[in-house]
């Protein structure tokens, strides 16, 4: 079904709510229009229909006593006068403060905020991590791996020196007292702590590549090895054995040099 | 006629400003005003003067909660129909909605019956209920429009502003109001010529 561009306008023609020239222009139409004038017909059947619901409201209208109306609705409402005065003088407060014109400053105010806590933000996580990184990664890997090689060379030294000593009192003693001494509880402590320090060192040695004091380390723990199985009952050449074994081999001559050497190398 | 609307305005706000301090007869005045006119689009819209009546209590004490936020310039009609209208809106969903559309639906069904005679159909009261129920049976802002229009008697630039709507909405709307009533009236419509 085809619609004129005026059938829109029906309503606002029934309501009388158009300008005088947009009814007149109208009224042509319905002239010349049968469909229009069907629709108007049958839109003014409704608006007439509508009309016969007046008198209910006609009816509920006079019902209702409007002079009285006014003072219920006030005594009602001014009875809980004291919270609502107090609501009211709350509410013109933010009504003072939420005016439409402060909307700007509230606006500028509001993005100000924002802006500085992100700026605040951004500051302090940069200045954060800068603080951690330093704190984190105040020693480099060079320096660990030197520090690492003067505690192997130093735990060395000492490994070195206190073997040194100990052979010294096995070799400068006669055999019988070297046996004896073997046997007391200090030198068997003694070798024994050594031999567990020799444990840990040779993971050193061998990490940083020092060959020299790996050897002379080694022959001190076969020494010792030897030595921890002197009995009371090894006969005196065989101590004697041992001590000139010690001397053949100049181990307490190495144990100096390779101490001189390490000694040299101090980092 | 304008310079006497300019004075009737003025005399709202001064009454309006006298409310903001507590002024109990200002605000009778402004009830005294405007009740028929609230009562007017609670009634049309429930079709019950006790639901009619309680909305215009509601509206008046909404009013003086709400008079701190009421600004010179604006149309002081439209901002207290507006609270009526959203009253009326808000008691319906509450209240009717669930209750009625069952009723309505089974309401239709039982009056588009064949068994239904013509003798009854044509009887004002019964053509009268039917209309009720087609306008029931219009969109929520179609109706509002409609019954603004018609009832109340309002411009559409005042629905407009009362609905929050622009002039060609308000216009459309009370238009196809008007066509989904004429839809479904006619088969009523048919019978009784």
């Amino acid at each position: 079904m085809k619609h004129c561009k005026e059938t829109k306008e029906l309503a606002a023609f029934l309501y009388g709510e158009l300008k005088d020239d947009e009814r007149k222009r109208l009224e042509s139409h319905l002239e010349v229009c049968p469909q229009c004038r069907k629709e108007i017909e049958e839109l003014r059947q409704i608006v007439n229909e509508a009309d016969s619901l007046n008198s209910d409201i006609e009816e509920a209208l006079t019902s209702v006593d409007w002079e009285m109306l006014p003072s219920k609705i006030s005594e009602n409402v001014f009875k809980k006068e004291t919270p609502l005065s107090r609501g009211s003088q709350t509410g013109k407060f933010w009504g003072l403060l939420f005016q439409p014109r402060f909307r700007p400053v509230y606006t500028a105010l509001l993005l100000g905020i924002l802006l500085g806590s992100l700026a605040t933000f951004v500051v302090f996580r940069n200045s954060g991590l800068k603080g951690t990184s330093e704190e984190r990664f105040f020693v480099s890997g060079d320096f660990l791996e030197r520090l690492e090689l003067e505690m192997a060379r130093r735990e060395t030294l000492d490994y070195l020196e206190k073997s040194q000593y100990l052979l010294l009192d096995f070799v400068q003693s006669s055999p019988e007292k070297s046996a004896e001494l073997w046997q007391s509880n200090f030198a068997s402590t003694r070798a024994r702590d050594l031999l567990v320090k020799k444990r840990y060192i040779d993971l050193q040695l061998d990490r940083f590549q020092m060959a020299k004091a790996k050897k002379i380390c080694d022959q001190i723990e076969l020494l010792f090895f030897e030595l921890a199985q002197i009995t009371k009952e090894l006969p005196v050449e065989e101590v004697k054995k041992i001590q000139n074994l010690i001397e053949e081999k100049q181990i307490l001559l190495k144990i100096n040099l390779v101490k001189k050497e390490l000694q040299e190398s101090e980092v | 006629m304008k310079p006497r609307e300019v004075f009737e305005d003025d005399n709202i706000y001064v009454l309006v400003e006298k409310i903001k301090n507590g002024d109990r007869e200002a605000f009778s005045t402004i009830t005294r005003l405007y009740q028929k006119k609230v009562f007017l689009l609670a009634f049309s819209f429930f079709r019950n003067r006790e639901d009619a009546m309680d909305i215009v209590q509601e509206t008046f004490l909404r009013f003086y909660e709400k008079v701190n936020m009421f600004r010179k310039g604006k149309n002081f009609q439209n901002w207290i129909l507006q609270i009526a209208k959203n009253l009326c809106i808000d008691y319906y969903r509450k209240n009717c909605k669930k209750n009625n559309n069952y009723q309505r639906i089974k309401n239709f069904e039982e009056m588009s019956c064949p068994s239904y005679s013509q003798k009854d159909l044509n009887s004002s009261s019964d053509l009268k209920l039917i209309f009720y129920r087609c306008i029931d049976g219009l969109s929520e802002k179609q109706r509002m429009v409609f019954l603004m229009k018609h009832y109340n008697q309002l411009e559409y630039k005042e629905i407009a502003q009362i609905l929050s709507i622009a002039l060609g909405t308000a216009k459309s709307l009370h238009f196809k109001a008007l066509q989904n009533l004429k839809v479904l009236m006619s088969p009523y419509m048919g019978r009784q010529t």
